[in-house]
């Protein structure tokens, strides 16, 4: 039996799969393809529900994961079936033998610069989602001046035809509800906005979140699709939506705008998928055969998925995929 | 019995209703949507030539990019909203001063081909 | 030359006389209807192809387009050289079919049939000069036809061999008239070879004489074979009106009318029945079409647009669904402008359709610019500009940079500059509209109106009248800018790719300052489709019943067209044009203004 087992990426769900299977007994070699672990998570702050630490989470799983190979700028470049496995060639020339292959490739955050009528690297108060994270996390935002009014724009790349994209990313709705929170926390007295078209709020807590920011921090939720921002001759960002529920056209002057950008495929998602064989779907995520009984399994034996490489996900849901993940590698090579 | 006196009833009623109207009492419509009754005649017929219609989701998109909104009230959304639900005189109302500038397609995240709906909308009440 | 035959005439001619007195009195009274159809100002301007200098040019176009195809030779020269020796090659052989007849049998001069039918009724020997001349060059001049006429049946089965990705698909009388055509010269080879030996002949017909001289002597079969050539001119001629063909003698009424400046005005009379007459469903209009790129869209092209018509059958969708980008018009070898007439369809389809513009008040200090104080230069965005902020955002660096001072008109609140309302068909609201922005613009006391986006570039230039408002788009005022070293640019590494939009470039023909920008700025590299053969993005405000997806289809279509050669940017100058393809780019999209300040130093 191959006890040697390749994961694919070096994110919550691709850390935690190799977790599993090292107390499983396999030998884990973790490719990565930026310089550092963690993938997303390691750039946010704060976790819902608990207000658990983003990159408190990631640090534990590698102190955990002490002594596991993490081979970081790699990529794949080939991969054949062996006898036992497969034979996968990165980009170092190296070749690597495995029972089995774990994908945990994840997401990519969608380039807010597309959606140009919003402005973001044009108005220099325009933010994503990403960004005002990492402005949490760095304390960056406590050296701010404080910004009158904030709005939080749903659905950025999300939803939307014009942008290839007709899936809905899941997390975003929660995210913006939960940031809009945050800044009021910093700022009691600056006015929030959150542009939504739909509020998901689907998980445990969720609605509590909402609630919570109506009643408690008093979020102004306006339901209608951000159509355009300008800048006014102070640099402060226009915004133009309609108020659907009034049915009128709305216009207002915020001081920060905020896109939620949306989880999109990764953008390496087209080679992972040549390189194994893996097809994806219309949306650019990997094409699961059985996505509500298997979830993990892909349509090639032995090679199994976790995580967003499949869809948004939760990082809850992450976690438990990269843990089942684990077990169904670990009942695939003990048939030997 | 006279032709007149099996019509009295109906006569004396409808007298009593205008001169109940000249008090200011009204039979007055329910400003209630009455779903069951709503005329979706021509809603279906745009549905058929552009089925895309049925996937609005009324986000609002295209009435806040809406060049003419600035001057009178415009909205594809409130129109397309109205005729479903059977209203199609003020689903006109809101098209008044549209410019066909297509905006409203630009942005539109359904992919809805708004300007042909609305060309289809003032050409049925037109006549 | 002695005549054979006393008479000069046989019942073979029937077929033939038939068929020539029945299409010259279809013609007759085409003509006559088309110019019924004018008004008293056309018709007078029809007078004009009278006056010598218009006249020459009228016989020079029907000689470059009818005859040698010098439009078709520059698309495909094999292509051209197939329409070329067909027409030139027929027409010779009928002008010097009837010199023959004036040189030789004067007598027989006006005798319809005649010239045609010369070999059988003359016996000449190839003896003397003159007839081993006259048999030489008419049997060379069949030769160039029948290999005009082979080439046309190898289309029939790979066109794109003739640069030909589509062509038309044909009906019954397009079918009829086909075969009957590809079988008169064939037919007319081997009757003149039938009585070479009789009547005389030259290398092509006294081969195939002495090659079948035993069946060939039989008196009865030179009948037959003769009876044949009369009737498959007969049939032609037939079956001529209710076929493609017709464009033959249609197209010289076309030129004629063209040169004395008549337009389309009517959806099915006068001018445009000589269009759709002249239409010889060639089929370069599907491939120019971007509206192929689906491949059931293909029957809204121009070519089957025009048939609709000239079927009297509805043509509404057709004429809905186009883009109104031009290239069909452009690569037309006829000229045909079939958007001249589907703008007058959907002037018809939408002729109850009416909007109210009287709310838009020009005294709302929204979009009024008295409060905005007197500059030489007036920025117009238009309607799109507030989606693509890019571009006005790097327009206005170029200014300040450059020390220009300028008023932005539609900073608050746009007035749309109606094109988009005149291509629905609307010209009457278009012009309330007009008339809105005109008075805003001139009473703003500017000089230059620049603009950034195509399609309110033409119609301020061609709609608005400005008087002496200088109206500019942003790519060429840029031009002027770097040229006159108002600002300085640096060039970069970077590779790029230009695309033309529709309005600005078969539109408004500006092609090259956009290029002498961007060459530099950049590596400037080329498209395999570009300038006036530039493929629409297929985001066209032109388009009224397109649906999204098809949008997008086009757009790949366009974009692999632009990507060929692998540039890393992909620039254009219409804002339209940006958002349609930046969905649809994995590469870098951006607009001109956005480059260029980029690489301002």
């Amino acid at each position: 039996m191959n006890k040697n087992v390749l994961v694919l990426g070096a994110g919550v769900a691709g850390l935690q799969a190799a977790l599993s299977l090292k107390e499983l007994g396999y030998r884990v070699t973790i490719l990565e393809k930026s310089s550092s672990a963690g993938g997303h998570l390691k750039d946010w702050d704060k976790l819902y529900p608990g207000n658990i630490s983003s990159s408190g989470l990631i640090d534990n799983l590698i102190s955990a994961l002490d002594g596991t190979d993490i081979l970081y700028n790699t990529t794949v470049t080939r991969s054949e079936k062996s006898d036992n496995g497969f034979i996968t060639e990165i980009s170092s020339g190296e070749k690597i033998d495995s029972g089995a292959i774990v994908i945990a490739s994840g997401f990519s955050l969608f380039d807010a610069r597309i959606k140009e009528e919003y402005g973001y690297g044009i108005y220099r108060r325009v933010i994503t989602n990403a960004d005002l994270e990492a402005l949490f996390r760095s304390k960056e935002i406590h050296k701010m001046e404080m910004p009158a009014k904030v709005g939080f724009v749903h659905c950025v790349g999300s939803r939307d035809e014009k942008v290839c994209n007709r899936h809905c990313s899941k997390i975003c709705c929660m995210t913006a509800v939960k940031q809009a929170c945050e800044i009021k926390e910093i700022w009691p007295h600056a006015d929030v906005y959150c542009f939504y078209m739909d509020l998901r709020m689907f998980g445990r807590g969720y609605e509590d979140l909402y609630y919570e920011a109506q009643s408690k921090f008093g979020v102004n939720f306006i339901r209608g699709r951000v159509s355009e921002a300008g800048e006014d001759k102070d640099g402060k960002v226009v915004v133009k939506a309609e108020d659907t529920l009034t049915s009128r056209p709305l216009k207002i002057t915020l001081d920060l705008l905020v896109l939620m950008s949306g989880m999109v495929r990764n953008t390496d998602n087209k080679t992972i998928s040549d390189v194994f064989g893996i097809p994806t779907g219309e949306d650019g995520f990997f094409f699961q055969p059985s996505p509500l009984i298997n979830p993990t399994s892909s349509d090639s034996s032995g090679i199994y998925f976790a995580g967003s490489a499949t869809g948004p996900k939760t990082v809850a849901e992450s976690i438990n995929e990269a843990r089942a993940a684990a077990l169904a590698v670990h009942k695939f090579l003990s048939k030997d | 019995m006279k032709p007149g006196q099996l019509l009295w009833p109906y006569i004396n009623f409808s007298r009593k209703i205008r001169t109940m109207e000249e008090f200011g009492f009204k039979i007055s419509k329910s400003t209630r949507i009455d779903l069951d009754s709503a005329c979706q005649s021509l809603y279906n017929q745009i549905a058929s030539k552009v089925p895309d219609i049925r996937t609005c989701i009324n986000c609002g998109s295209c009435s806040a990019s809406c060049t003419a909104a600035t001057f009178r009230r415009t909205s594809f959304r409130g129109a397309i909203l109205h005729i479903n639900r059977g209203f199609d005189k003020k689903a006109v109302e809101f098209l008044k001063s549209c410019m066909l500038c297509g905006k409203c397609f630009l942005v539109c995240p359904r992919g809805i081909d708004t300007r042909n709906i609305i060309l289809e909308i003032i050409r049925s009440e037109e006549g | 030359m002695k005549e054979r035959l006393v008479f000069g005439y046989d019942p073979f001619v029937l077929p033939f006389l038939t068929g020539m007195i029945f299409i010259i009195g279809y013609l007759l009274v085409g003509t006559i209807r088309i110019i019924i159809c004018l008004n008293g100002r056309e018709r007078k301007r029809l007078l004009t192809i009278f006056h010598p200098a218009t006249a020459f040019r009228i016989v020079k176009d029907i000689f470059a387009d009818c005859l040698l195809h010098i439009k078709i030779f520059k698309r495909n020269v094999l292509l051209g050289y197939m329409h070329a020796s067909i027409a030139f090659g027929w027409f010779m052989l009928i002008v010097l079919g009837h010199i023959e007849v004036m040189l030789f049998t004067p007598q027989r001069n006006g005798i319809l049939y005649y010239p045609i039918f010369f070999r059988y009724f003359v016996m000449e020997t190839e003896q003397t000069l003159r007839g081993s001349f006259y048999f030489f060059v008419m049997d060379l001049c069949l030769l160039i036809v029948l290999s005009g006429i082979g080439l046309a049946i190898y289309k029939r089965f790979k066109s794109h061999r003739l640069g030909m990705k589509r062509t038309t698909k044909l009906r019954l009388g397009d079918n009829i008239a086909l075969y009957s055509l590809w079988l008169i010269f064939p037919l007319r080879l081997l009757a003149e070879s039938f009585t070479a030996d009789i009547s005389g002949g030259s290398f092509l017909t006294k081969g195939i004489n002495s090659l079948l001289h035993s069946f060939v002597s039989n008196p009865s079969n030179i009948s037959m074979v003769w009876w044949a050539y009369s009737s498959a001119l007969g049939l032609f001629f037939f079956a001529l009106p209710f076929s493609r063909y017709m464009h033959i003698p249609t197209e010289i009424l076309l030129i004629a009318l063209r040169h004395a400046k008549i337009e389309a005005t009517s959806l099915r009379d006068g001018y445009s029945e000589a269009e759709i007459y002249s239409c010889s469903r060639c089929g370069i209009c599907i491939d120019a079409c971007p509206m192929t790129f689906n491949n059931q869209d293909v029957k809204f092209t121009s070519v089957y647009y025009i048939r609709l018509l000239r079927r009297r059958e509805n043509a509404s969708v057709p004429a809905g669904m186009c883009l109104m980008c031009n290239k069909c018009v452009e690569l037309c070898p006829v000229g045909i402008d079939s958007t001249a007439i589907k703008l007058i369809n959907r002037e018809i389809l939408n002729k109850r359709i009416s909007f109210d513009y009287t709310p838009v008040n020009l005294s709302d200090p929204e979009i009024n610019l008295a409060e905005a104080g007197k500059a030489k230069l007036l920025y117009y965005g238009g309607c799109m500009t507030a989606l693509t902020p890019s571009v006005s955002f790097s327009i206005f660096k170029i200014l300040e940079k450059a020390g220009i001072e300028y008023i932005h008109m539609d900073k608050e609140n746009t007035i749309c500059c109606g094109r988009p309302l005149l291509l629905s068909g609307n010209l009457k609201d278009a012009k309330e509209l007009i008339s809105k922005n005109r008075k805003l613009i001139l009473d703003s006391g500017c000089q230059t109106l620049l603009v950034s986006c195509p399609i309110c570039y033409k119609m301020f230039t061609e709609e608005y009248d400005l008087k002496n408002i200088r109206v500019v788009h942003h790519s060429v005022y840029i031009n002027e800018l770097i040229n006159n070293g108002e600002i300085s640019v640096k060039k970069s590494a970077d590779s790029c790719v230009y695309h033309d939009p529709c309005e600005l470039g078969r539109g408004s023909g500006i092609y090259d300052q956009p290029r002498s920008v961007l060459e530099s700025i950049m590596d400037l590299k080329e498209a395999p489709e570009e300038k006036r053969e530039s493929i629409c993005c297929g985001g066209s405000l032109g388009s009224i019943a397109l649906s999204y997806n098809n949008r997008k289809e086009i757009a790949k279509g366009s974009l692999n067209n632009l990507m060929r050669y692998s540039p890393d940017i992909l620039v254009t100058s219409c804002p339209l044009c940006l958002r349609t393809f930046s969905s649809v780019n994995e590469k870098r999209t951006a607009d001109i203004a956005q480059v260029v300040y980029e690489h301002m130093i």
